[in-house]
């Protein structure tokens, strides 16, 4: 009975002993500090190691990542030598991202400038007929509208934050500026969950008609026609469209949603590491989904006579859909594809071709 | 112009956190927010235990300076980063770019929206005419304006933590090692002031 008693007071001891966990769980910079404080008493050299390579050690304010001293060292591509994660990112987002994503946007912005000069709005080839087929449904054209109308308020608000320091804020000073960029930040903080539920939807309800045709390998093969003027015969969406859908809508969209969600909520206690990283994710993926979205709105407005009309109505001529998209209109004409959806034939608007 | 600059002597300090009150007292510091944090290393191993009390460095190239998507950062003439709360968005850029974790962000509503950043001003205050109701409110007090040093500083019980001119402490701080013969690293002063150039004092620049 008394060996019992011993063997469970030596257990109690053992486990008063085991509940404080850092006297445990002696890491071997602590033991290594332990030993040198031995030999040499003042070399805190094994600290000094420690406090550099950013571990958390610990703080009794329940700050977020209170504990760690000093970020950790890291280094992006193409730079040369490590610093703390902040000043890697600081180098990063200032240097390479400012100044190659700027000038993409200028260039891709020219392109479409200089397209538009040399080939003009791509006109109908012959007269309308005067005859509508319906090539979005209402639903189709809301999620289309909130989508594109929430991603235009979230690049121009996003541009404010990466660029407006540098083209806004010496033109209109630091009181309006601020003022502008608190709205940006505000209207991005708030528009961007509404973007994300409208870009589900969108891919929901035009995946089905993105997906790889046959017709598609003889638009690569002539480029679709874009330089030409020949269009290649296509279905409902050319490989054009397709591409947009997948890596803009699909790809870009998702990607910016992810990582604006790990920006968006820093209550997670994601690590400080995580955030720069989804950061300079999100601005590379916003750059080059801004200058792929410039192709996508030049050919939706003034690029292509019908194109805004019909997203805006929801009606194409009979003729346009002839000119662009033969393969659809074949398949409308067939009976293939029911030629009203939302069965509205009277609400038909009429075009001003 | 002297250049301020905080040091913090490893062997002295006691994680009292007296800086970390000081500083919530002095400055009337926001709901949740910390300016000033005492880090333990190595807590509870015999011989091994560091600590450390850290804020705001002061950087001469200040990386939270850098990122700030509205320039709201300024240095002043002693050398001590301060920054404009009327033109601060909460984007929270400094707070990913900052070596040290300075900046706090109050919570101002639901899912961690950030509010207004504060830091650490070395109590030296913002924007607003000196020692102003506004300048109080919105940074603290201006004690460097008064003649005098950084609340935590002063009130540390075991001069651990210096603050003031950066030529001043670091001659207290080889004193000290003199006597001790051991240990010269400063901890924090590569990361916030860059390899020593030749005695000079470090200038900051603006990116």
């Amino acid at each position: 009975m008394s060996k019992l008693c011993k063997l469970l007071g030596a257990l109690l001891v053992l486990a008063a002993f085991a509940v404080p966990g850092p006297v445990q769980a002696q890491s071997a910079g602590a033991k290594a500090q332990a030993e040198r404080s031995a030999e040499q008493p003042g070399n805190n050299a094994p600290v000094w190691r420690d406090v550099k390579s950013g571990e958390k050690n610990y703080t009794t304010l329940p700050q977020h990542q209170g504990a760690v001293l000093i970020q950790s060292p890291l280094r992006f591509t193409g730079q040369s030598a490590f610093a703390t994660a902040g000043e890697a990112w600081r180098n990063f987002r200032n240097g390479p991202l400012i100044f190659y994503g700027g000038w993409l946007l200028v260039v891709a912005a020219l392109a479409i400038l200089a397209y538009y000069l040399v080939k003009g709005t791509m006109k109908l080839k012959h007269a309308p007929t005067g005859r509508l087929i319906e090539r979005f449904n209402s639903l189709e054209r809301i999620a289309h509208w909130s989508t594109a109308i929430s991603f235009v308020i979230l690049a121009l608000s996003g541009l404010i934050i990466l660029f407006g320091k540098f083209v806004l804020l010496p033109v209109i000073g630091y009181t309006l500026f601020a003022w502008l960029s608190a709205l940006a930040k505000n209207l991005h903080n708030f528009v961007g969950p509404y973007f994300i539920l409208s870009l589900l939807l969108t891919i929901v309800l035009f995946v089905r008609d993105n997906f790889w045709h046959a017709s598609d390998a003889k638009w690569i093969a002539k480029g679709g026609g874009l330089l030409s003027g020949n269009e290649v015969p296509s279905g409902r969406f050319n490989f054009g469209e397709k591409g947009w859908f997948w890596i803009g809508v699909v790809l870009l969209g998702v990607i910016m949603s992810v990582t604006g969600l790990i920006m968006l909520f820093p209550n997670f206690d994601q690590l400080r590491e995580t955030m720069q990283q989804a950061n300079v994710i999100h601005v590379i993926g916003a750059v080059v989904f801004i200058a792929l979205s410039f192709a996508h709105i030049y050919l939706g407005t003034i690029g292509m006579e019908g194109a805004y009309q019909s997203m805006r109505s929801g009606y194409v001529d009979e003729e346009w859909a002839k000119e662009h998209h033969q393969l659809w209109y074949d398949d409308v004409k067939a009976g293939k594809i029911p030629a009203k959806s939302t069965g509205a034939a009277a609400g038909a608007p009429q075009h001003q071709h | 112009m002297a250049r301020m600059k905080f040091l913090c002597d490893a062997e002295r300090c006691i994680e009292c956190n007296g800086c970390v009150t000081a500083c919530k007292n002095e400055n009337e510091v926001p709901w949740g927010v910390n300016r000033r944090r005492v880090v333990t290393v190595n807590d509870g191993v015999v011989g091994a235990e560091k600590s450390i009390s850290v804020a705001c460095m002061h950087c001469s190239d200040a990386p939270c300076m850098a990122v700030c998507p509205v320039d709201c950062f300024y240095k002043t003439a002693d050398g001590v980063v301060l920054h404009d709360k009327d033109l601060c968005i909460g984007c929270g850029y400094c707070f990913y770019a900052c070596p040290f974790g300075a900046p706090q962000f109050p919570q101002a509503g639901a899912f961690g929206l950030r509010g207004k950043m504060d830091k650490c001003t070395f109590c030296a205050g913002g924007p607003e005419p000196d020692r102003s109701e506004a300048e109080f409110k919105k940074y603290g007090r201006n004690r460097l304006s008064e003649g005098k040093l950084p609340a935590c500083a002063e009130m540390c019980a075991t001069k651990a933590l210096l603050g003031g001119d950066g030529d001043t402490i670091a001659d207290i701080y080889r004193q000290r090692v003199t006597v001790r013969g051991k240990g010269a690293e400063v901890w924090g002063w590569g990361t916030a002031y860059g390899p020593p150039k030749g005695g000079q004092a470090a200038t900051g620049s603006k990116s």
